[in-house]
C-alpha cells in the first residue's frame, strides 16, 4: 500500500513535469491476495501490487493520453511527455471543454485494517471450511477467496487533489455434484461483514436439492430471481445504456424512454458512489465527486450518469461517473429499493414458475428494450403452488431486462451487496416478476 | 543491475526458500490506443507496463506474487510471498503437482512482422481512422459511428529451475470500424473486419491492408438498410454461417471445451466446465466427417502464435477433431501429467501479474473443398448468417446461442432479401455433426479474439480461429422473443 503521502507526492512530481497546458493524473493501486480451490484444495494462488498513473495532457480543445506503471523519475518523465505529444497530434475536439473544474469530494470510510492485513494462511483456513461444509454432502467446491486494497488518487492543474483508499473481500462458493449445482457469493469492503459460513450453507443447499432435475419446456414463466439474477439484470442496464455516452449516440436502451413509465411503479433503481453500505469510491477517475444518482424512480427512467465531457455537451454538470481512466460514464455503484416481501413470500405468491439462483453468459441481443440473452446456472428449481417442488435442468432465456422490470409484483425486504471484480457493486434485493421468455434447455 | 540478473535472483532464492520447481517471467508491454468516435478523437494513448512475476511450488503447491517496481528487493520480497504462499497452498493440498518432464527450452522468438507499427506516424494511424470515419459519416441515418487501432509490442523473458530460458518479442496490430443506425423503431449496427476489430500477430501493413476507409460507406448503407430490413424468421433451416462468425463459434463450442483445466474442474466457479470429459477423448462424435479442427501455436497472423509458451514449452500445432473425431485437448504440463500426456503449450499469462492458464492457441477448422458460391448455389432453401453481435454459451459449452449482424435469405440457390435481427441456437455436438460442407483455402481467414475472458484474477487472452463459410442442417433460427 503506498498510502496518502506517498500516492499525492508522485503525482505532484508526475505534474511537475508536464510542459502541457493542463494535465490530471489518476493513480490507481492495488494489492491483491487471491486464492482459488476446486476439488477440495487450492490450485491456484496469488499475489499482485501494481500502481498505474493514467496522465492526461490538455492543449486547447485537444487532449492526449498516456499510461504507465514505471513510476521511476525517467518512466513518469516519458509517460507525462508522451500524453503531451498526444495531445499536440490530436485534432481539436469542439466539445471538449477542458478538465473539470475540481470540487471537494467527501471523505467515506471504506477501509478495514482486518481486511487489509487478512495472509494467505487466513485465506487457506476460509477456504478449507468451506471445502469441508462440501464434503460433508460429497460435492465438489470450487471458487475464490480475495483480499485487497485499492487506493485512488487524482490531482489536477487546476487544482483537484482527492485520494481514497478503500479494502475489499470476496468470496465465491460453487458447489456441484454430477447432476447438480450451487452457488453462493458474498463481498464487502469489511471481511467481518461476511458470513462464510452461511455462504457455504447456501451453495450447499441448493447442490443438495438440486439433484436429479427434470427437464421443463422452453416457453414464459412468471419467475422468482434471487439477488444475483437481480444483480446481472441492474448490471447489463447499466452497461447497455445507464451512461450519457451510449444515450448520446443513440445505443442505449434509454432512447426514447427517458420520462417514461418504463419499468413498475415499484422500482427505484440509483446509483450512489458515497454510500458506505456498497463499495463506495467517493471520487472518479476526473476527481470529480460522484453523486447520487436517482437513474429509475418508481418505474420511470429519470436520467443517465455523465462524466465532465457528456455533461458539457448537454450543459449539465458532471455527476462524477467516470469510473475508469478511457470510455464513457458508468453507474458502477447501483442500488435497488426493497420492497416488503421475505423470499419464501415470492416463492409462495408463486403458482407456478421458475426459481433462479443466477444467470450465466449474459448477453445483448438487441439494444432496444436491453434484449439478453444467457443462462440460468447453479440452481433453477420449479415452483408449484407457492412452493418449490423439483430441481430443473438449465434454461437459456431471451428477454429484455426492461420488459421484465415492468413486470416486478413483489419486491424482497432484504438487500444483497455483490461486489463483482472489477469494482462494480451491485445493492440488490429478490424479486418476483411476472413472466420470463425461455427459449431453450441444455442437455 | 541486467534484467536477467533478476531473473536468477529470483530463481536462487525461491530455492533457497524451498521451492522444488520455480519460474519467473519479465514482462515489458508498449501499446498505442486510437478511438475515434463521431469525428472527434476520443483516445490518442500510448501505454506502457513493466512487472516481473514469480511462481514456485513448495511442498507440492503452488504460489505467485508478483511486482511492477523492478529492484532486487522487490523482487526479493515478491519471491518470499510466492513461497508463503504456495506454503498456505500446501496446507488446502490433495495431491503434490507433477509436471512432468523438466522442460529446459532456450532460444529467441519475435514475431515476423512486414512493418513495424511503432515506426508509423501517429498522425498517419489517425489519417486512417479520421478518413474511414468522414466516409461514415457521409451516409444519411447513421446516428453513430467508430473506429479503432491499436499496436502492441510486448517483450517477455522467461525463465526456469530446470534451465529453461527464453526471450521473445510478441507484436501485435488490430483495427476496426462500426457504424450505428437509429429509426423506424429500430437500432442496427454494422462493423468491418470484424465485431469490435480484426486483430492480428502482425505489423502495421496488416491493418493498413484492412482498407478502413474503403470499406466505410458500405457497411453504413448497410447499417441503414437493416432499419427496414424484415426480421428473421423463428424456425429450422439450412444455415451457412461466414467465415468471421464461424471463428467465434470455434472459439465458443470447441476451443473453450478443449481446454483440459475446464475439464478438470479447476474453472468451474467461473468460466465453468467442459461436456469433452476425459473418457472422451478419442471416443466421441464431435461434428460430422467435414470438420477437421487444429489448436497450433504457429499459423501467423494467429493471436495465438509464439516461440514458446509461459512454461517454456515450444510451439506446436495438435490435432483436435480429425475427421469429425475428438482427439486433442489444450494442455498445461500439470493437467497433461495427470493424463500421463505431454503439454502442448498452451498455458499464457495476459500480464506479468497473472498466472498462466490454459488458453486457446489458433483453434481452427480446416478447409474444405467448396467455394462460397457453389456452397450457396447447393442450397436449395436457408440463410447466409454473418459478423457477430452477439454471443452466449452455457458453463459446459452445450447450449449456445449467437446473433449476427447480417442475414441473407437463400432461395433456389441464390442469395436474396436481407434480414435483420438473424439469431441461431443449438447444442454443441449435434450442431457440428449437422455440419456437410466447410469452404476452401479462398475463403479461409485467420481471426483474432484479443478480448477472451478467463481467470481469476480476470485475464484477457489473445486467440486465433482459422475459419471458412461453411454449412449446417437443419439449424434453429430466429431466437428474438
Amino acid at each position: 500500500m503506498m498510502g496518502q503521502a506517498a500516492a499525492l507526492a508522485l503525482l505532484e512530481k508526475a505534474l511537475s513535469y508536464s510542459p502541457a497546458q493542463d494535465t490530471d493524473i489518476y493513480l490507481s493501486a492495488q494489492d491483491l491476495g487471491l486464492s482459488r480451490f476446486a476439488g477440495g484444495a487450492i490450485h491456484q494462488n496469488v499475489a499482485h501490487s501494481n500502481v498505474v498513473l493514467n496522465i492526461r495532457a490538455v492543449t486547447g480543445k485537444r487532449l492526449g493520453r498516456a499510461t504507465t506503471n514505471d513510476l521511476s523519475d525517467s518512466g513518469v518523465r516519458k509517460a507525462v511527455e508522451a500524453a503531451h505529444q498526444n495531445a499536440l497530434l490530436m485534432p481539436e475536439d469542439p466539445d471538449f471543454e477542458g478538465l473539470p473544474q475540481p470540487v471537494g469530494a467527501p471523505q467515506v470510510n471504506s477501509f478495514d485494517e482486518t481486511t487489509a492485513q487478512c495472509n494467505p494462511e487466513t485465506r487457506a483456513s476460509i477456504v478449507r471450511g468451506v471445502c469441508l461444509q462440501g464434503k460433508e454432502h460429497d460435492l465438489n467446491v470450487s471458487g475464490a477467496f480475495r483480499t485487497g486494497i485499492q487506493e485512488n488518487a487524482v490531482v489536477s492543474s487546476r487544482g483537484a487533489k482527492a485520494y481514497h483508499a478503500g479494502t475489499f473481500a470476496g468470496l465465491i462458493i460453487n458447489t456441484m455434484s454430477s447432476d447438480s449445482a450451487g452457488w453462493a457469493k458474498g463481498g464487502s469492503w469489511r471481511i467481518s461483514d461476511m458470513d462464510i459460513e452461511a455462504l457455504g450453507l447456501e451453495a450447499v443447499s441448493k447442490a443438495v436439492d438440486g439433484r436429479k432435475p427434470i427437464t421443463v419446456e422452453p416457453g414464459r414463466y412468471p419467475v422468482v430471481l434471487d439477488t444475483y439474477a437481480v444483480d446481472d439484470i441492474l448490471e447489463a442496464l447499466s452497461l447497455y445504456g445507464m451512461g450519457a455516452q451510449a444515450v448520446q449516440e443513440g445505443r442505449s436502451w434509454m432512447n426514447d424512454l427517458i420520462g417514461q413509465q418504463a419499468m413498475s411503479p415499484t422500482v427505484t433503481e440509483w446509483d450512489d458512489g458515497i454510500d458506505s453500505s456498497g463499495w463506495p469510491v467517493p471520487f472518479d477517475a476526473e476527481g470529480m465527486p460522484r453523486r447520487r444518482v436517482d437513474i429509475i424512480h418508481q418505474g420511470i427512467v429519470n436520467t443517465p450518469v455523465h462524466n465532465s465531457y457528456t455533461a458539457g455537451k448537454e450543459k449539465t454538470t458532471s455527476t462524477g461517473h467516470q469510473a475508469y481512466f478511457t470510455g464513457g460514464p458508468i453507474a458502477s455503484n447501483l442500488f435497488m429499493q426493497v420492497g416488503k416481501s421475505s423470499l419464501q413470500d415470492l416463492i409462495g405468491h408463486t403458482e407456478k414458475g421458475i426459481y433462479i439462483t443466477r444467470f450465466f453468459y449474459t448477453r445483448l441481443a438487441h439494444s432496444k428494450g436491453c434484449v439478453m440473452t444467457g443462462m440460468t446456472r447453479d440452481g433453477t428449481f420449479l415452483i408449484e403452488n407457492g412452493q418449490i417442488t423439483r430441481p430443473i435442468k438449465d434454461l437459456r432465456f431471451t428477454q429484455s431486462y426492461v420488459e421484465a422490470l415492468a413486470g416486478v409484483e413483489h419486491i424482497g425486504s432484504e438487500s444483497k451487496l455483490i461486489l463483482n471484480e472489477v469494482g462494480f457493486a451491485t445493492k440488490v434485493p429478490a424479486l418476483k416478476l411476472s413472466s420470463f421468455n425461455f427459449t431453450g434447455v441444455t442437455v | 543491475m541486467p534484467m536477467d540478473d533478476f531473473l536468477s535472483r529470483a530463481l536462487d532464492l525461491a530455492a533457497v526458500k524451498g521451492a522444488s520447481y520455480c519460474d519467473v517471467r519479465l514482462v515489458e508491454t508498449n501499446q498505442e490506443r486510437f478511438v475515434v468516435r463521431n469525428g472527434v478523437v476520443d483516445t490518442l494513448s500510448n501505454d506502457e507496463s513493466i512487472g516481473i512475476g514469480v511462481r514456485v511450488l513448495v511442498d507440492g503447491s503452488w504460489g505467485f506474487a508478483s511486482t511492477n517496481i523492478i529492484t532486487a528487493a522487490e523482487v526479493d520480497r515478491a519471491t518470499d510471498l510466492a513461497v508463503e504462499i504456495a506454503k498456505a497452498s500446501a496446507k488446502n493440498a490433495v495431491k503434490p503437482v507433477s509436471l512432468g518432464a523438466p522442460v529446459t527450452s532456450k532460444g529467441t522468438y519475435i514475431t515476423p512482422i512486414h512493418v513495424d507499427p511503432f515506426t508509423i506516424s501517429s498522425e498517419e494511424k489517425l489519417g486512417l481512422l479520421l478518413a474511414a470515419d468522414e466516409r461514415l459519416g457521409s451516409v444519411k441515418g447513421i446516428s453513430a459511428r467508430s473506429g479503432n487501432l491499436i499496436f502492441s509490442s510486448e517483450k517477455k523473458t522467461f525463465a526456469n529451475s530446470e534451465g529453461a530460458h527464453v526471450e521473445q518479442t510478441i507484436y501485435e496490430a488490430g483495427g476496426g470500424i462500426m457504424a450505428t443506425a437509429r429509426g423506424q423503431g429500430e437500432v442496427q449496427r454494422r462493423s468491418y473486419p470484424q465485431s469490435m476489430r480484426q486483430q492480428g500477430g502482425a505489423g502495421w501493413d496488416f491493418v493498413s491492408g484492412m482498407d478502413l476507409p474503403g470499406n466505410a460507406e458500405r457497411i453504413a448503407t448497410e447499417a441503414v438498410e437493416l432499419l427496414s430490413a424484415d426480421q428473421c424468421p423463428p424456425g429450422a433451416t439450412t444455415l451457412i454461417i461466414g467465415a468471421s462468425q464461424l471463428g467465434l463459434q470455434i472459439h465458443e463450442s470447441c476451443g473453450h471445451a478443449i481446454e483440459l483445466d475446464r475439464v478438470l474442474g479447476s474453472e468451474a466457479a467461473y468460466a465453468g466446465t467442459s461436456f469433452l470429459t476425459t473418457d472422451k477423448l478419442n471416443n466421441f462424435q464431435y461434428g460430422s466427417e467435414h470438420v477437421n479442427i487444429t489448436a497450433d501455436s504457429i499459423r501467423l497472423p494467429g493471436l495465438g502464435s509464439y516461440g514458446w509458451d509461459d512454461e517454456g514449452i515450444p510451439a506446436q500445432s495438435t490435432p483436435v477433431v480429425e475427421n469429425g473425431q475428438f482427439v486433442g485437448y489444450l494442455m498445461s504440463r500439470e493437467t497433461a501429467s495427470g493424463l500421463g500426456l505431454n503439454s502442448n503449450g498452451s498455458m499464457r499469462a495476459a500480464a506479468w501479474n497473472r498466472i498462466p492458464v490454459i488458453r486457446m492457441t489458433n483453434v481452427s477448422i480446416e478447409p474444405g473443398s467448396w467455394t462460397l458460391e457453389d456452397l450457396i448455389a447447393d442450397t436449395d432453401e436457408g440463410i447466409l448468417m454473418e459478423m457477430n453481435r452477439s454471443w452466449s454459451i452455457d458453463d459446459r459449452r452445450f447450449n449456445f446461442q449467437f446473433g449476427t449482424e447480417t442475414g441473407y435469405e437463400i432461395k433456389n440457390g441464390k442469395l436474396g432479401r436481407l434480414l435483420k435481427n438473424c439469431t441461431y441456437t443449438g447444442i454443441t455436438p449435434d450442431f457440428w455433426n449437422s455440419c456437410d460442407a466447410v469452404c476452401n483455402e479462398e475463403h479461409w481467414t485467420m481471426w483474432g479474439i484479443p478480448n477472451c475472458g478467463k481467470g481469476q484474477p480476470g485475464q484477457l487472452g489473445h486467440t486465433g480461429h482459422g475459419a471458412a463459410p461453411a454449412r449446417f442442417r437443419n439449424i434453429q433460427i430466429g431466437v428474438m422473443k
